[in-house]
């Protein structure tokens, strides 16, 4: 959870009304055609002898669609307004559902380099406004081990931080509780560092939620990620391939049209005609 | 008709021994380990597990894997680019582009199997060269009769 941005609730449900109506409309439109609109002729007469059932529900739909009247107002109103009633209501009985929960959205996975600063983001989407009893609070587990502890915590319009643990004097909050931000940032890491953090947001009355966590990694130098250097000499050697082809194509035909002033293009005859007998110089 | 047939039943052969050499997993075998470009398969206790490779340069590693990538696909656009001339190109002419990917497929393949050779497995004891390290040698040695065959070949004038 926590991959994408406090908008992804507003997007979702925008996406879900789309799809329906788009539906909705399709079968609508579908049931008008193959039922109101009268079949033209579409072929000519002498195929209409062997002609399937699918090629005259296709016929009517080709000509259908090709009918002026489709493109006007529906015939009848009602069956539009009864269906548009119906998808509101689905739709309305589908967001309350998700709309109580809190999202709280980190990062996946952090890399950093050994005595470097890294700031974890944590922000969160709720249907309600943010109140000022807004809390954030982060945890940290090390790699290999079961238990957490907590390191962070915001509350009340105050942040306390880590005074005795593993993190003393090295987080700072650099969030901002109003905008749903409660991030922290964490200066000069260790190995020890290396663990997940999960940061859990809550928002009166919004308390029911996930937490979200994010995976620190903490290295020497930083490693080369996977395929970067395979796919870059990849897509280099072929698009200087396509290059060089689409030039020497271009050049070719740019000859042959004569665009060149009249002294290049007898060299460029002669030109165009040896250029097959010998190697391409790339 | 019977030359190109050969050419490009030959051709075809050496497409398909360089995927083998791309894809399977057999550039290094040990008795308990076969690695390849992409993975490792690891024997413990008579199973086997696929790991992601490790104690590698990694830089080289890429290099060896997009050459190899880029082998296979220059040897299978020449012989879309060989039948395609076929039918194309003016009586008497040489089959140059043909030959000259061919040739590309050639160095990338020798550069893939170069690099794997120099940077990799060098202070082993146990353990050798597998069939897909032999067959990438072999499909650069026909790759590059290939691209020699297609830069001398000249369509066949009445």
């Amino acid at each position: 959870m926590g991959r994408a941005g406090p908008m992804r609730g507003v997007w979702l449900g925008i996406n879900q009304g789309t799809v329906c109506f788009l539906l909705l409309s399709c079968f609508e439109a579908l049931c008008r055609v193959a039922s109101s609109i009268p079949p033209l002729h579409f072929l000519s007469p002498p195929c209409t002898r062997t002609r399937s059932r699918v090629g005259l529900f296709l016929d009517r739909l080709l000509s259908g669609l090709r009918h002026p009247s489709f493109w006007e107002l529906p015939a009848k109103p009602e069956t539009m307004l009864t269906l548009l009633a119906l998808a509101s209501v689905v739709l309305l009985g589908i967001v309350p559902e998700q709309s109580q929960a809190i999202v709280i959205y980190t990062g996946w996975e952090r890399h950093a380099l050994l005595g470097s600063d890294i700031r974890l983001s944590c922000s969160f989407f709720s249907w309600r406004w943010t109140s000022e009893d807004v809390t954030f609070s982060w945890t940290y587990r090390p790699d290999g081990s079961r238990d957490s502890i907590s390191i962070f915590h915001y509350t009340g319009g105050a942040a306390y931080v880590d005074n005795k643990g593993p993190f003393r004097d090295r987080v700072e909050f650099v969030g901002n509780p109003g905008r749903r931000d409660g991030s922290i940032l964490i200066k000069n890491l260790d190995f020890n560092d290396n663990g997940t953090f999960t940061c859990d947001a809550k928002n009166p009355p919004d308390i029911v939620g996930r937490p979200s966590s994010v995976r620190l990694l903490v290295f020497e130098k930083v490693p080369i990620q996977a395929g970067v250097i395979t796919g870059a000499i990849i897509g280099v050697v072929l698009g200087l391939l396509v290059l060089i082809v689409v030039i020497y194509y271009l050049m070719r035909f740019l000859v042959a049209r004569r665009v060149f002033s009249l002294s290049v293009s007898k060299h460029g005859k002669k030109k165009k005609e040896g250029s097959q007998q010998r190697q391409i110089k790339v | 008709m019977l030359m190109l047939a050969g050419i490009v039943v030959l051709h075809i052969t050496t497409i398909i021994l360089l995927l083998v050499a791309a894809i399977d997993n057999a550039w290094w075998i040990t008795n308990t380990v076969s690695t390849d470009l992409w993975g490792r398969w690891e024997l413990a206790n008579s199973a086997w597990h696929y790991t992601n490779l490790e104690n590698y340069p990694e830089d080289y590693l890429q290099a060896v894997q997009a050459t190899s990538v880029l082998a296979c696909i220059f040897a299978i656009l020449a012989l879309f680019v060989f039948v395609a001339q076929l039918f194309t190109l003016p009586k008497g002419q040489r089959f140059t582009f043909t030959g000259i990917l061919q040739l590309i497929a050639c160095l990338c393949i020798m550069t893939a199997a170069s690099i794997y050779t120099a940077k990799f497995h060098t202070n082993e004891m146990e353990g050798g060269y597998g069939h897909s390290y032999v067959l990438a040698w072999i499909s650069f040695v026909l790759t590059f009769i290939l691209a020699i065959t297609y830069l001398i070949l000249r369509k066949k004038s009445e």
